[in-house]
Protein backbone atom coordinates (compact mmCIF):
# COMPACT_ATOMS: atom_id res chain seq x y z
CA UNK A 1 0.00 0.00 0.00
CA UNK A 2 1.09 3.61 -1.20
CA UNK A 3 0.94 4.76 2.01
CA UNK A 4 4.12 3.32 3.61
CA UNK A 5 7.14 4.42 3.01
CA UNK A 6 9.90 1.77 0.72
CA UNK A 7 10.10 0.10 4.10
CA UNK A 8 7.17 -0.71 4.92
CA UNK A 9 6.73 1.73 7.62
CA UNK A 10 3.63 3.73 8.19
CA UNK A 11 4.58 7.11 10.04
CA UNK A 12 2.79 9.80 11.15
CA UNK A 13 4.74 13.34 11.96
CA UNK A 14 2.93 14.97 14.82
CA UNK A 15 4.04 18.48 15.21
CA UNK A 16 2.58 21.53 17.74
CA UNK A 17 3.02 25.07 16.92
CA UNK A 18 2.55 27.40 19.53
CA UNK A 19 1.83 31.17 19.76
CA UNK A 20 5.07 31.79 21.58
CA UNK A 21 7.14 30.36 18.50
CA UNK A 22 7.80 26.96 20.43
CA UNK A 23 7.19 24.07 18.45
CA UNK A 24 7.14 19.96 19.69
CA UNK A 25 7.47 17.19 17.14
CA UNK A 26 6.81 13.79 17.78
CA UNK A 27 7.31 10.91 14.97
CA UNK A 28 5.12 7.72 14.99
CA UNK A 29 6.37 4.60 13.39
CA UNK A 30 4.41 2.02 12.72
CA UNK A 31 4.72 -1.91 11.55
CA UNK A 32 2.68 -1.70 8.10
CA UNK A 33 1.73 -5.07 8.93
CA UNK A 34 1.30 -5.57 12.14
CA UNK A 35 0.54 -2.53 13.22
CA UNK A 36 3.16 -2.47 16.13
CA UNK A 37 4.41 0.91 17.21
CA UNK A 38 8.21 0.52 16.13
CA UNK A 39 9.48 3.43 18.08
CA UNK A 40 11.94 2.15 21.16
CA UNK A 41 11.43 4.22 24.18
CA UNK A 42 14.57 3.83 25.99
CA UNK A 43 14.35 6.42 28.55
CA UNK A 44 14.19 5.60 31.96
CA UNK A 45 10.26 5.05 32.85
CA UNK A 46 9.32 7.53 35.23
CA UNK A 47 7.35 5.92 38.47
CA UNK A 48 3.50 6.66 37.17
CA UNK A 49 4.33 4.19 34.32
CA UNK A 50 4.50 1.32 36.32
CA UNK A 51 1.39 -0.91 36.18
CA UNK A 52 0.54 -0.82 39.91
CA UNK A 53 0.68 3.00 39.97
CA UNK A 54 -3.12 3.75 39.43
CA UNK A 55 -3.90 0.31 37.56
CA UNK A 56 -7.26 0.15 35.67
CA UNK A 57 -9.50 -1.67 37.47
CA UNK A 58 -10.31 -4.34 34.21
CA UNK A 59 -6.45 -4.45 33.12
CA UNK A 60 -5.61 -8.16 32.47
CA UNK A 61 -2.40 -8.49 32.61
CA UNK A 62 -0.46 -10.31 35.03
CA UNK A 63 1.45 -9.36 37.93
CA UNK A 64 4.94 -10.24 36.41
CA UNK A 65 4.59 -7.17 34.47
CA UNK A 66 6.10 -4.51 35.71
CA UNK A 67 4.86 -1.96 33.91
CA UNK A 68 1.98 -0.43 32.02
CA UNK A 69 2.80 -0.57 28.26
CA UNK A 70 0.00 2.35 27.43
CA UNK A 71 1.81 4.56 29.97
CA UNK A 72 5.10 4.08 28.69
CA UNK A 73 4.19 4.43 25.30
CA UNK A 74 3.07 7.51 26.43
CA UNK A 75 5.78 9.07 28.87
CA UNK A 76 7.38 10.94 26.52
CA UNK A 77 4.49 12.43 25.01
CA UNK A 78 3.26 13.33 28.61
CA UNK A 79 6.40 14.76 29.92
CA UNK A 80 6.63 17.06 27.02
CA UNK A 81 3.57 18.57 27.72
CA UNK A 82 2.49 18.12 31.40
CA UNK A 83 2.87 21.60 32.36
CA UNK A 84 0.68 22.61 29.42
CA UNK A 85 -2.79 23.61 29.78
CA UNK A 86 -5.51 21.85 27.64
CA UNK A 87 -7.15 25.20 26.32
CA UNK A 88 -3.92 26.63 25.10
CA UNK A 89 -4.04 27.34 21.05
CA UNK A 90 -1.88 25.32 19.12
CA UNK A 91 -1.23 24.64 15.02
CA UNK A 92 -1.32 20.77 14.62
CA UNK A 93 0.49 19.27 11.84
CA UNK A 94 0.18 15.76 11.33
CA UNK A 95 1.98 14.41 8.48
CA UNK A 96 1.56 10.91 6.34
CA UNK A 97 3.07 9.66 3.43
CA UNK A 98 -0.11 10.69 1.20
CA UNK A 99 -0.77 13.94 2.69
CA UNK A 100 -0.85 16.63 5.45
CA UNK A 101 -3.05 17.45 7.85
CA UNK A 102 -3.62 21.16 9.52
CA UNK A 103 -5.37 22.53 11.95
CA UNK A 104 -5.64 25.85 14.52
CA UNK A 105 -7.15 23.73 17.57
CA UNK A 106 -6.61 23.56 21.46
CA UNK A 107 -3.61 21.38 22.36
CA UNK A 108 -6.31 18.69 24.12
CA UNK A 109 -7.44 18.38 20.86
CA UNK A 110 -4.21 17.91 19.36
CA UNK A 111 -2.96 16.07 21.82
CA UNK A 112 -6.00 13.05 21.67
CA UNK A 113 -5.41 12.03 18.40
CA UNK A 114 -1.81 11.11 18.72
CA UNK A 115 -2.73 9.86 22.30
CA UNK A 116 -5.34 7.63 20.30
CA UNK A 117 -2.47 6.28 18.24
CA UNK A 118 -0.04 5.23 21.12
CA UNK A 119 -2.82 3.93 23.46
CA UNK A 120 -4.46 1.21 20.40
CA UNK A 121 -0.93 0.33 19.27
CA UNK A 122 0.88 -0.51 22.74
CA UNK A 123 -0.45 -3.49 23.24
CA UNK A 124 -2.53 -3.62 26.09
CA UNK A 125 -5.16 -6.29 25.40
CA UNK A 126 -7.78 -4.22 26.10
CA UNK A 127 -6.84 -1.02 23.11
CA UNK A 128 -5.74 -4.19 20.84
CA UNK A 129 -9.27 -4.76 19.57
CA UNK A 130 -8.83 -0.63 17.78
CA UNK A 131 -5.71 -1.75 16.77
CA UNK A 132 -6.74 -1.33 12.89
CA UNK A 133 -8.03 1.87 13.31
CA UNK A 134 -4.87 3.60 13.73
CA UNK A 135 -3.93 2.60 9.73
CA UNK A 136 -6.65 4.51 8.97
CA UNK A 137 -6.00 7.72 11.42
CA UNK A 138 -7.75 10.46 11.20
CA UNK A 139 -6.83 13.93 13.18
CA UNK A 140 -8.67 15.65 14.32
CA UNK A 141 -11.71 13.94 13.81
CA UNK A 142 -14.93 14.76 15.05
CA UNK A 143 -17.58 12.40 17.11
CA UNK A 144 -19.18 11.31 14.04
CA UNK A 145 -16.09 10.83 12.26
CA UNK A 146 -14.48 8.32 14.77
CA UNK A 147 -18.37 6.69 15.21
CA UNK A 148 -18.03 5.61 11.25
CA UNK A 149 -14.25 4.57 11.30
CA UNK A 150 -14.91 2.55 14.54
CA UNK A 151 -18.04 1.05 13.07
CA UNK A 152 -16.74 0.54 9.40
CA UNK A 153 -13.65 -0.90 10.95
CA UNK A 154 -15.45 -3.45 13.28
CA UNK A 155 -17.65 -4.35 10.43
CA UNK A 156 -15.18 -4.98 8.23
CA UNK A 157 -13.53 -7.71 11.02
CA UNK A 158 -16.91 -9.35 11.07
CA UNK A 159 -16.51 -9.40 7.31
CA UNK A 160 -13.13 -11.39 7.51
CA UNK A 161 -14.22 -13.64 10.37
CA UNK A 162 -17.68 -14.33 8.35
CA UNK A 163 -15.38 -15.29 5.62
CA UNK A 164 -13.31 -17.72 8.20
CA UNK A 165 -16.69 -19.42 8.67
CA UNK A 166 -17.07 -17.76 11.77
CA UNK A 167 -20.89 -16.34 12.70
CA UNK A 168 -20.42 -12.41 12.27
CA UNK A 169 -21.86 -9.67 14.65
CA UNK A 170 -23.90 -7.14 12.83
CA UNK A 171 -25.96 -5.95 15.68
CA UNK A 172 -22.01 -4.37 16.92
CA UNK A 173 -22.82 -6.04 20.69
CA UNK A 174 -19.25 -6.78 20.74
CA UNK A 175 -17.98 -3.59 19.59
CA UNK A 176 -20.30 -2.19 22.36
CA UNK A 177 -18.26 -4.73 24.77
CA UNK A 178 -15.03 -3.49 23.52
CA UNK A 179 -15.70 0.38 24.06
CA UNK A 180 -16.71 -0.36 27.86
CA UNK A 181 -13.15 -2.25 28.25
CA UNK A 182 -11.87 0.51 26.21
CA UNK A 183 -13.43 3.46 28.29
CA UNK A 184 -12.51 1.73 32.08
CA UNK A 185 -8.87 2.17 30.62
CA UNK A 186 -9.85 5.28 29.43
CA UNK A 187 -10.77 6.47 32.72
CA UNK A 188 -7.55 4.39 34.62
CA UNK A 189 -5.48 6.48 32.22
CA UNK A 190 -7.03 9.49 33.47
CA UNK A 191 -6.31 9.10 36.68
CA UNK A 192 -3.13 7.91 36.15
CA UNK A 193 -2.10 10.98 34.10
CA UNK A 194 -3.70 13.12 36.61
CA UNK A 195 -0.91 12.05 39.38
CA UNK A 196 1.48 12.46 36.29
CA UNK A 197 0.75 15.99 35.05
CA UNK A 198 1.40 19.61 36.38
CA UNK A 199 -1.41 20.94 34.40
CA UNK A 200 -4.96 19.18 32.49
CA UNK A 201 -3.68 18.84 29.02
CA UNK A 202 -2.62 15.37 28.93
CA UNK A 203 -5.84 14.19 31.27
CA UNK A 204 -7.98 16.12 29.31
CA UNK A 205 -6.36 14.43 25.60
CA UNK A 206 -7.68 11.13 27.14
CA UNK A 207 -11.19 12.43 28.92
CA UNK A 208 -11.86 13.39 24.92
CA UNK A 209 -11.24 9.70 24.04
CA UNK A 210 -13.66 8.61 26.78
CA UNK A 211 -16.36 10.83 25.72
CA UNK A 212 -16.07 9.37 22.27
CA UNK A 213 -16.24 6.00 23.76
CA UNK A 214 -19.33 6.90 25.80
CA UNK A 215 -20.74 8.23 22.43
CA UNK A 216 -19.91 5.47 20.30
CA UNK A 217 -22.41 3.17 22.70
CA UNK A 218 -24.94 5.40 22.90
CA UNK A 219 -25.03 6.07 18.81
CA UNK A 220 -25.38 1.95 18.55
CA UNK A 221 -28.06 2.20 20.63
CA UNK A 222 -29.87 4.73 18.55
CA UNK A 223 -29.47 2.45 15.73
CA UNK A 224 -27.11 5.25 13.83
CA UNK A 225 -29.97 7.34 13.52
CA UNK A 226 -27.41 10.39 13.08
CA UNK A 227 -25.69 9.33 9.59
CA UNK A 228 -29.14 7.20 8.59
CA UNK A 229 -30.15 9.47 5.76
CA UNK A 230 -27.01 9.64 4.47
CA UNK A 231 -27.67 6.00 3.32
CA UNK A 232 -31.13 6.41 1.96
CA UNK A 233 -29.58 5.81 -1.65
CA UNK A 234 -29.99 2.01 -0.05
CA UNK A 235 -32.88 2.51 1.85
CA UNK A 236 -35.37 4.27 -0.09
CA UNK A 237 -37.12 1.09 -0.84
CA UNK A 238 -36.94 -0.53 2.37
CA UNK A 239 -40.00 0.50 5.18
CA UNK A 240 -38.29 1.84 8.10
CA UNK A 241 -36.78 0.04 10.77
CA UNK A 242 -38.97 -1.14 13.88
CA UNK A 243 -36.97 -0.81 17.25
CA UNK A 244 -37.82 -3.83 19.46
CA UNK A 245 -39.99 -1.94 21.73
CA UNK A 246 -42.07 -1.44 18.91
CA UNK A 247 -41.38 1.93 17.94
CA UNK A 248 -40.16 3.27 14.83
CA UNK A 249 -37.02 5.62 14.86
CA UNK A 250 -37.58 9.16 15.39
CA UNK A 251 -35.54 10.99 12.70
CA UNK A 252 -32.12 12.49 13.59
CA UNK A 253 -31.13 15.72 15.50
CA UNK A 254 -28.47 17.54 14.88
CA UNK A 255 -25.54 16.05 16.91
CA UNK A 256 -23.57 19.32 17.79
CA UNK B 1 -43.01 18.06 29.92
CA UNK B 2 -39.38 16.54 30.13
CA UNK B 3 -36.65 18.55 32.15
CA UNK B 4 -34.75 20.80 30.20
CA UNK B 5 -30.84 20.44 30.28
CA UNK B 6 -28.51 23.16 28.96
CA UNK B 7 -24.74 21.01 28.25
CA UNK B 8 -22.24 23.71 28.15
CA UNK B 9 -18.63 22.42 26.78
CA UNK B 10 -16.11 23.75 24.04
CA UNK B 11 -15.47 19.52 23.60
CA UNK B 12 -17.71 18.27 20.94
CA UNK B 13 -17.12 14.73 21.74
CA UNK B 14 -18.19 15.82 25.16
CA UNK B 15 -21.36 17.68 23.83
CA UNK B 16 -22.37 14.86 22.02
CA UNK B 17 -21.73 11.96 24.56
CA UNK B 18 -23.44 13.39 27.27
CA UNK B 19 -26.36 14.83 25.00
CA UNK B 20 -26.80 11.61 24.13
CA UNK B 21 -26.98 10.03 27.63
CA UNK B 22 -28.79 12.32 28.75
CA UNK B 23 -31.38 11.91 25.93
CA UNK B 24 -31.84 8.19 26.71
CA UNK B 25 -32.98 8.54 30.11
CA UNK B 26 -35.61 11.21 29.06
CA UNK B 27 -34.51 14.81 29.10
CA UNK B 28 -35.21 17.21 26.87
CA UNK B 29 -31.51 18.59 25.93
CA UNK B 30 -29.39 21.62 24.29
CA UNK B 31 -25.75 22.00 23.81
CA UNK B 32 -23.83 25.11 23.63
CA UNK B 33 -20.26 25.28 22.82
CA UNK B 34 -19.06 28.09 25.23
CA UNK B 35 -20.39 30.52 28.03
CA UNK B 36 -21.43 33.15 25.58
CA UNK B 37 -23.52 30.28 23.60
CA UNK B 38 -25.08 29.00 26.66
CA UNK B 39 -26.28 32.68 27.84
CA UNK B 40 -27.94 32.95 23.87
CA UNK B 41 -29.35 29.10 24.13
CA UNK B 42 -30.86 30.07 27.90
CA UNK B 43 -32.17 33.37 26.55
CA UNK B 44 -34.09 31.78 23.89
CA UNK B 45 -35.44 28.78 26.08
CA UNK B 46 -34.62 28.26 29.93
CA UNK B 47 -33.19 25.43 31.36
CA UNK B 48 -34.09 23.60 34.56
CA UNK B 49 -30.43 22.20 34.66
CA UNK B 50 -26.98 23.73 33.12
CA UNK B 51 -24.24 21.38 32.95
CA UNK B 52 -21.33 23.76 32.77
CA UNK B 53 -17.76 22.70 32.32
CA UNK B 54 -15.38 25.30 34.05
CA UNK B 55 -12.44 26.07 31.34
CA UNK B 56 -14.08 27.33 28.11
CA UNK B 57 -13.12 29.99 25.86
CA UNK B 58 -14.21 33.34 25.82
CA UNK B 59 -16.93 33.07 28.67
CA UNK B 60 -15.39 30.69 31.35
CA UNK B 61 -17.68 28.58 33.05
CA UNK B 62 -17.34 30.50 36.11
CA UNK B 63 -18.75 33.42 34.22
CA UNK B 64 -21.42 31.43 33.01
CA UNK B 65 -22.16 30.11 36.38
CA UNK B 66 -22.30 34.22 38.06
CA UNK B 67 -24.54 35.16 34.88
CA UNK B 68 -27.06 32.43 35.25
CA UNK B 69 -27.04 32.51 39.08
CA UNK B 70 -28.01 36.10 38.68
CA UNK B 71 -30.27 35.96 35.56
CA UNK B 72 -32.05 32.59 35.87
CA UNK B 73 -32.39 32.07 39.28
CA UNK B 74 -34.34 28.72 39.34
CA UNK B 75 -32.10 27.49 36.92
CA UNK B 76 -29.58 25.10 38.48
CA UNK B 77 -25.75 24.37 37.55
CA UNK B 78 -23.60 21.36 37.93
CA UNK B 79 -19.89 22.39 37.14
CA UNK B 80 -17.95 19.43 34.89
CA UNK B 81 -14.47 19.97 35.70
CA UNK B 82 -11.59 18.32 33.25
CA UNK B 83 -8.96 18.09 35.81
CA UNK B 84 -9.66 17.69 39.80
CA UNK B 85 -8.93 21.04 40.35
CA UNK B 86 -11.37 20.86 44.20
CA UNK B 87 -10.96 24.29 44.93
CA UNK B 88 -12.45 25.55 41.82
CA UNK B 89 -15.12 23.43 41.81
CA UNK B 90 -15.50 24.62 45.94
CA UNK B 91 -15.38 28.33 44.80
CA UNK B 92 -18.45 27.50 42.10
CA UNK B 93 -20.63 26.00 44.62
CA UNK B 94 -19.86 28.74 47.06
CA UNK B 95 -21.18 30.86 43.80
CA UNK B 96 -24.40 28.65 43.58
CA UNK B 97 -23.90 25.99 41.46
CA UNK B 98 -25.60 23.02 42.77
CA UNK B 99 -22.98 20.22 42.45
CA UNK B 100 -19.64 19.76 40.46
CA UNK B 101 -18.69 16.53 38.50
CA UNK B 102 -14.93 15.54 37.30
CA UNK B 103 -14.41 14.30 33.95
CA UNK B 104 -14.00 11.72 32.22
CA UNK B 105 -17.83 12.06 33.70
CA UNK B 106 -19.81 9.09 34.02
CA UNK B 107 -22.41 9.64 32.77
CA UNK B 108 -24.66 7.01 35.03
CA UNK B 109 -23.63 8.85 37.50
CA UNK B 110 -24.42 12.24 35.66
CA UNK B 111 -28.02 11.07 35.19
CA UNK B 112 -28.64 10.06 39.14
CA UNK B 113 -27.16 13.77 40.08
CA UNK B 114 -29.38 15.24 37.78
CA UNK B 115 -32.29 13.32 39.02
CA UNK B 116 -31.55 13.79 42.08
CA UNK B 117 -31.21 17.65 41.53
CA UNK B 118 -34.52 17.88 40.00
CA UNK B 119 -35.84 16.18 42.50
CA UNK B 120 -34.70 17.99 45.57
CA UNK B 121 -35.66 21.25 43.94
CA UNK B 122 -39.28 20.24 43.48
CA UNK B 123 -39.29 19.28 46.89
CA UNK B 124 -37.76 22.98 47.88
CA UNK B 125 -40.25 24.19 45.56
CA UNK B 126 -43.20 22.15 47.83
CA UNK B 127 -41.40 23.06 51.11
CA UNK B 128 -41.18 26.93 50.11
CA UNK B 129 -45.24 26.58 49.31
CA UNK B 130 -45.92 24.25 52.65
CA UNK B 131 -44.43 27.28 54.44
CA UNK B 132 -46.13 30.12 52.72
CA UNK B 133 -49.32 28.95 53.24
CA UNK B 134 -48.74 28.12 56.68
CA UNK B 135 -47.98 31.32 57.43
CA UNK B 136 -50.99 32.48 55.83
CA UNK B 137 -52.97 30.46 57.77
CA UNK B 138 -51.00 31.61 60.87
CA UNK B 139 -51.47 35.47 59.98
CA UNK B 140 -54.63 35.70 58.13
CA UNK B 141 -56.71 32.95 60.83
CA UNK B 142 -54.82 33.47 64.29
CA UNK B 143 -52.64 36.73 64.34
CA UNK B 144 -55.12 38.88 62.77
CA UNK B 145 -58.38 37.49 64.89
CA UNK B 146 -56.12 37.90 67.97
CA UNK B 147 -55.84 41.89 67.68
CA UNK B 148 -59.51 41.90 66.52
CA UNK B 149 -59.88 40.54 70.17
CA UNK B 150 -57.45 42.79 71.40
CA UNK B 151 -59.30 44.93 70.19
CA UNK B 152 -62.88 43.62 71.65
CA UNK B 153 -61.02 43.69 75.07
CA UNK B 154 -59.66 47.48 75.03
CA UNK B 155 -63.51 48.14 73.65
CA UNK B 156 -65.17 46.11 76.69
CA UNK B 157 -62.58 47.56 79.53
CA UNK B 158 -63.62 50.90 78.70
CA UNK B 159 -67.16 50.31 78.92
CA UNK B 160 -68.85 51.77 82.43
CA UNK B 161 -69.97 48.58 83.92
CA UNK B 162 -73.52 49.48 84.52
CA UNK B 163 -74.82 51.10 81.84
CA UNK B 164 -73.00 49.34 78.86
CA UNK B 165 -73.91 45.68 79.97
CA UNK B 166 -75.55 44.47 76.64
CA UNK B 167 -72.72 46.44 74.48
CA UNK B 168 -69.92 44.68 77.10
CA UNK B 169 -71.76 41.10 76.20
CA UNK B 170 -71.67 41.28 73.01
CA UNK B 171 -68.21 42.06 72.36
CA UNK B 172 -66.94 39.32 74.91
CA UNK B 173 -69.82 37.02 72.81
CA UNK B 174 -67.76 38.34 69.81
CA UNK B 175 -64.48 37.39 71.17
CA UNK B 176 -65.97 34.52 72.44
CA UNK B 177 -66.53 32.96 69.03
CA UNK B 178 -63.04 33.92 67.69
CA UNK B 179 -61.22 32.32 70.47
CA UNK B 180 -63.48 28.96 69.39
CA UNK B 181 -62.54 29.33 65.54
CA UNK B 182 -59.17 29.93 66.35
CA UNK B 183 -58.89 27.09 68.53
CA UNK B 184 -60.61 24.92 65.78
CA UNK B 185 -57.89 26.66 63.44
CA UNK B 186 -54.89 25.46 66.00
CA UNK B 187 -56.28 22.23 66.23
CA UNK B 188 -56.02 21.22 62.60
CA UNK B 189 -52.54 23.08 62.58
CA UNK B 190 -51.50 20.68 65.42
CA UNK B 191 -52.90 17.44 63.77
CA UNK B 192 -50.98 18.98 60.23
CA UNK B 193 -47.93 19.01 61.91
CA UNK B 194 -48.06 15.39 63.52
CA UNK B 195 -48.93 14.00 59.72
CA UNK B 196 -46.11 16.03 58.41
CA UNK B 197 -43.59 14.46 60.99
CA UNK B 198 -44.74 11.32 60.24
CA UNK B 199 -44.60 12.20 56.53
CA UNK B 200 -40.88 12.91 57.45
CA UNK B 201 -39.91 10.22 59.79
CA UNK B 202 -41.32 7.82 56.87
CA UNK B 203 -39.52 9.49 53.77
CA UNK B 204 -42.59 10.19 51.27
CA UNK B 205 -42.07 11.37 48.40
CA UNK B 206 -42.96 14.83 47.32
CA UNK B 207 -46.52 14.22 46.72
CA UNK B 208 -46.98 13.58 50.39
CA UNK B 209 -45.50 17.56 50.49
CA UNK B 210 -47.54 19.25 48.06
CA UNK B 211 -50.48 17.82 49.92
CA UNK B 212 -49.07 19.36 52.95
CA UNK B 213 -48.60 22.40 51.13
CA UNK B 214 -52.37 22.12 50.02
CA UNK B 215 -54.31 21.17 53.56
CA UNK B 216 -53.41 25.00 54.66
CA UNK B 217 -55.08 26.33 52.05
CA UNK B 218 -58.08 23.59 53.00
CA UNK B 219 -57.82 25.16 56.44
CA UNK B 220 -58.39 28.73 55.26
CA UNK B 221 -61.20 27.50 52.65
CA UNK B 222 -62.89 25.51 55.53
CA UNK B 223 -63.20 29.35 56.82
CA UNK B 224 -64.45 31.22 54.18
Amino acid sequence: MTDKDPKGIIRYTYKFSFDDGAEKQFEIALDGETLDLLETNDQPKPEWTRLKFSQCENCPLPESVEYCPIAVNLSKLVDAFEAHASYEAAVVTVETAQRTYLKKTTLQKGLSAIIGIYMSTSNCPVMDDLRPMTRFHLPFANSIETFFRSISSYLTAQFLLMKRGKEPDWELTGLREIYKAVNLVNKGMSQRLLDASEKDANVNAVVILHSFGDGISYFIDSGLVEIEPMFNVFLKDIEEPVAKDGVKHAPPSNPS
Amino acid sequence: MNERILVVDDEESLRLSLKFKLKSAGFDVDVATDGEDAVEKLKKKPADVVLLDINMPRMSGIEALNYIRQTYPKTEAIMLTGFADFSTAIECLKMGARDYLVKPVDTTELVTRVRSLIRSRSSERALQQVQEQYSAVVMNDLIDPLHKIQGMLDQASKLSSDGDAKERKKLLTSARELTNKMEQKLQQLMDLTKEAAKSAVAGDSELDQILLAEQPRSIREDQE
